[in-house]
């Protein structure tokens, strides 16, 4: 299977496919919320619609003596990584950007989200707010070196950084048998860049100044990481396409929302981690573990070499 | 579908409870989570405000500078019992449709945020627990509720901050507000040693699962809170209470909620407050059982709360268990010793230690109380 580059007037469509199915992740969320307060799981699928439309006709709040451009900057930014992040991820037989660096581009937008959390933290002149970015920034030295060499294990496997060949090479095996710890860190780490679930603690400090459009960007951006990195998730770990029967665009699609589903599941489940408790198991145990699982995938590769 | 009947359907309220109002709180949020509504993180986040109770001077002073936060569209009440909780929830409901009203609303409110009282107030501003509105706490040297920032001139951050009072219009103040800095009379020893700059942020007295009416004023330097002073804004005089929650099977349940939902598990504290509610309501919810089983076992909470908030009797996490076993022992905790617990914690271990607590602040003469220096 090859993948081939779309023209950039695709690029509207992707982007509306992935708010499309961080809404669908969002309605799950609101499902089960309504069914942990006891209410009919009807009223809160629809909660982005009517999250949507309340924040929509919300004034925008400004604090006094805030930063406006850098909390503007900061409050786009975890949408604007989202995207960046899906347009090098094939949909099937077609991709945005083709990128020979894929791999190392969707590291790259992840470190992106470190300045947006944190510019939408300093931005309001707010102590909580700010408070929030920085522990946020204590989070992110925590996953990222794990994120970092788990994203190596399928690079060294299909000997590419291009994630289309890192799809081919997984015609046979989906990445995900031989490399199960990798596929776990990289699973925490999207929970750790969408600021999400046990990883979540960040979030309401950030989110507090926020109102009206500001938060609806805020809280989309969060949906449309977690939506992109289960995405990506798919591409590097679980096949991407490849599947029996249904087209290889499809298989992408419902696998995506497979894991994005566990994602948003996850979040009911779990309580938070302090950032300053998260930081001893991820250098101490996760890294050391996937630091293995890379020398383990690199032996295998040498030895069928 | 109506636009604002689909808005309408993600109302955040955020709750503001008096002193001895808990049982109107509690009927407050079992109506708002039947409404399919949700309860507010800040006041950003909040379309109503609901007052439960009477509040006395200062609290309404600090409710009042809370309302003065909602973005808008926004409506406000008060609910004194909670059998008046539906009506009160409608006709909020209705104002907040209402938007002839909410245009007027707006256009009546100043375009610029406001700064509180400026400079010769207390360098209050649009920060969510800035609602220390207490006179005499203005003459406390440098105590300025705000945020780190940066101005554009940040040389001025070098200059020294730390006895300010706020009448000395030589300062920078941006906005009217003081800069933090680096205070030499503020200045204490942080664990980091880091010599931070010195920041006063009150926390509450308007804060979500948080006790009623508790007004704690911190110190920090960074993220951590170096000293501390704890008092509880008093309701009106006169004003009936409704019958205590505390120390009742719901009032455990309550705290658990309280803690379960500043832990940061939704899912866990939403069910603990059915049980409460349940239980409030005269039943005898099945569920308690199997949801006190399923927190108690959660290793990751375990681990998230232990070795915080320690007392002789244990840390937060014992004192979780307790009340799911029903077997705490009723003790009354000073405010200088909620202070001291919170001391080099923080902001939010700070406010988990403060919910472990399951402060009666309705049962207790207020002192102010130092600690932490």
């Amino acid at each position: 299977m090859t993948v081939t580059e779309v023209s950039v007037g695709w690029v509207p469509m992707a982007a509306a496919l992935l708010l499309v199915v961080a809404a669908a992740a969002a309605s799950l969320d609101g499902a089960l919320a309504a069914r942990s307060a006891g209410q009919p799981l009807g009223g809160g699928l629809l909660t982005p619609v009517a999250e949507t439309t309340r924040l929509f006709r919300q004034r925008r709040r400004t604090t006094a003596a805030a930063d406006l451009p850098l909390q503007r900057i900061g409050g786009a930014g975890l949408l604007t990584a989202a995207l960046l992040m899906v347009a090098v991820v094939p949909f099937g037989r077609w991709t945005v950007a083709d990128l020979t660096v894929g791999i190392v581009w969707f590291n790259a937008m992840d470190v992106l989200v470190w300045a947006a959390v944190w510019l939408a933290g300093w931005g309001p002149n707010s102590a909580h707010a700010l408070v929030a970015g920085y522990r946020f920034l204590a989070q992110a030295l925590s996953y990222e070196l794990p994120l970092m060499f788990a994203l190596t294990a399928p690079a060294v496997a299909a000997g590419s950084l291009r994630l289309g060949d890192v799809v081919a090479a997984q015609s046979g095996l989906w990445f995900v048998v031989w490399m199960p710890v990798a596929f776990g860190v990289f699973c925490v780490a999207v929970a750790g860049f969408s600021v999400w679930g046990p990883l979540g603690a960040p979030a309401s400090g950030v989110f507090t100044e926020a109102s009206g459009v500001d938060r609806w960007l805020l809280s989309t951006g969060r949906y449309a990481l977690l939506t992109a990195g289960a995405a990506f998730g798919t591409t590097a770990f679980l096949g991407g396409g490849h599947g029996p029967l249904l087209p290889a665009w499809l298989w992408l699609l419902v696998k995506t929302a497979g894991l994005l589903a566990v994602l948003v599941a996850l979040r009911r489940r779990l309580p938070v981690v302090a950032p300053e408790r998260f930081a001893a198991p991820a250098w101490l145990v996760a890294l050391p573990l996937v630091l293995l699982q890379l020398l383990f995938v690199s032996v295998v590769v040498v030895v069928q070499a | 579908m109506d636009l604002n009947r689909l808005a309408a359907r993600r109302t955040a309220v955020l709750a503001v409870e008096v002193p001895g109002w808990s049982r109107t709180r509690c009927a407050l949020e079992e109506h708002v989570r039947d409404r399919g509504w949700r309860l507010a993180g800040s006041p950003a986040d909040a379309d109503l405000l609901v007052v439960c109770g009477r509040p006395g001077a200062r609290l309404t002073a600090a409710v009042d500078h809370v309302w003065s936060q909602l973005p808008g569209p926004r409506a406000r009440a008060e609910v004194t019992t909670a059998a008046d909780v539906p009506a009160t929830l409608d006709r909020a409901a209705a104002e907040l449709a209402d938007g002839a009203a909410q245009r007027r609303d707006a256009a009546d409110r100043p375009a610029d945020p406001d700064p509180g009282t400026t400079a010769t107030g207390d360098g209050d501003m649009g920060d969510m627990d800035d609602m220390d509105m207490d006179d005499h706490d203005m003459d406390d040297s440098g105590d300025m509720d705000m945020g780190d920032m940066d101005h554009g001139d940040m040389d001025h951050g070098d200059m020294d901050h730390g006895d300010m009072d706020h009448g000395d219009m030589d300062m920078p103040m941006p906005a009217g507000i003081g800069l933090a800095g680096g205070g030499d009379d503020d200045q204490l020893p942080d664990p980091d040693a880091l010599d931070l700059d010195v920041l006063h942020v009150p926390l509450g007295p308007v804060l979500p699962h948080w006790p009623a009416g508790l007004l704690l004023h911190t110190t920090l330097q960074g993220e951590l809170v170096v000293s501390a002073r704890a008092e509880v804004l008093l309701p009106a005089e006169d004003a009936p209470p409704d019958a205590p929650v505390h120390g009742t099977p719901a009032g455990r349940w309550d705290a658990v909620a309280t803690l379960l939902a500043l832990a940061g598990w939704d899912d866990a504290a939403t069910r603990a407050a059915r049980v409460r509610d349940a239980l409030l309501a005269g039943g005898q919810p099945p569920e308690a059982e199997r949801l006190a089983r399923r927190i108690t076992r959660s290793r990751l909470l375990r681990w998230s709360l232990s070795g915080l908030g320690r007392l002789p009797e244990g840390d937060a996490h014992d004192r979780l268990r307790h009340w799911l076993e029903g077997t705490e022992q009723r003790r009354s905790t000073e405010l200088t010793a909620v202070a001291e617990l919170v001391t080099g914690l923080d902001l939010a271990t700070a406010r988990l230690v403060v919910a472990s607590l399951d402060l009666d602040t309705a049962d207790r003469v207020t002192v102010p109380a130092e600690a932490g220096s």
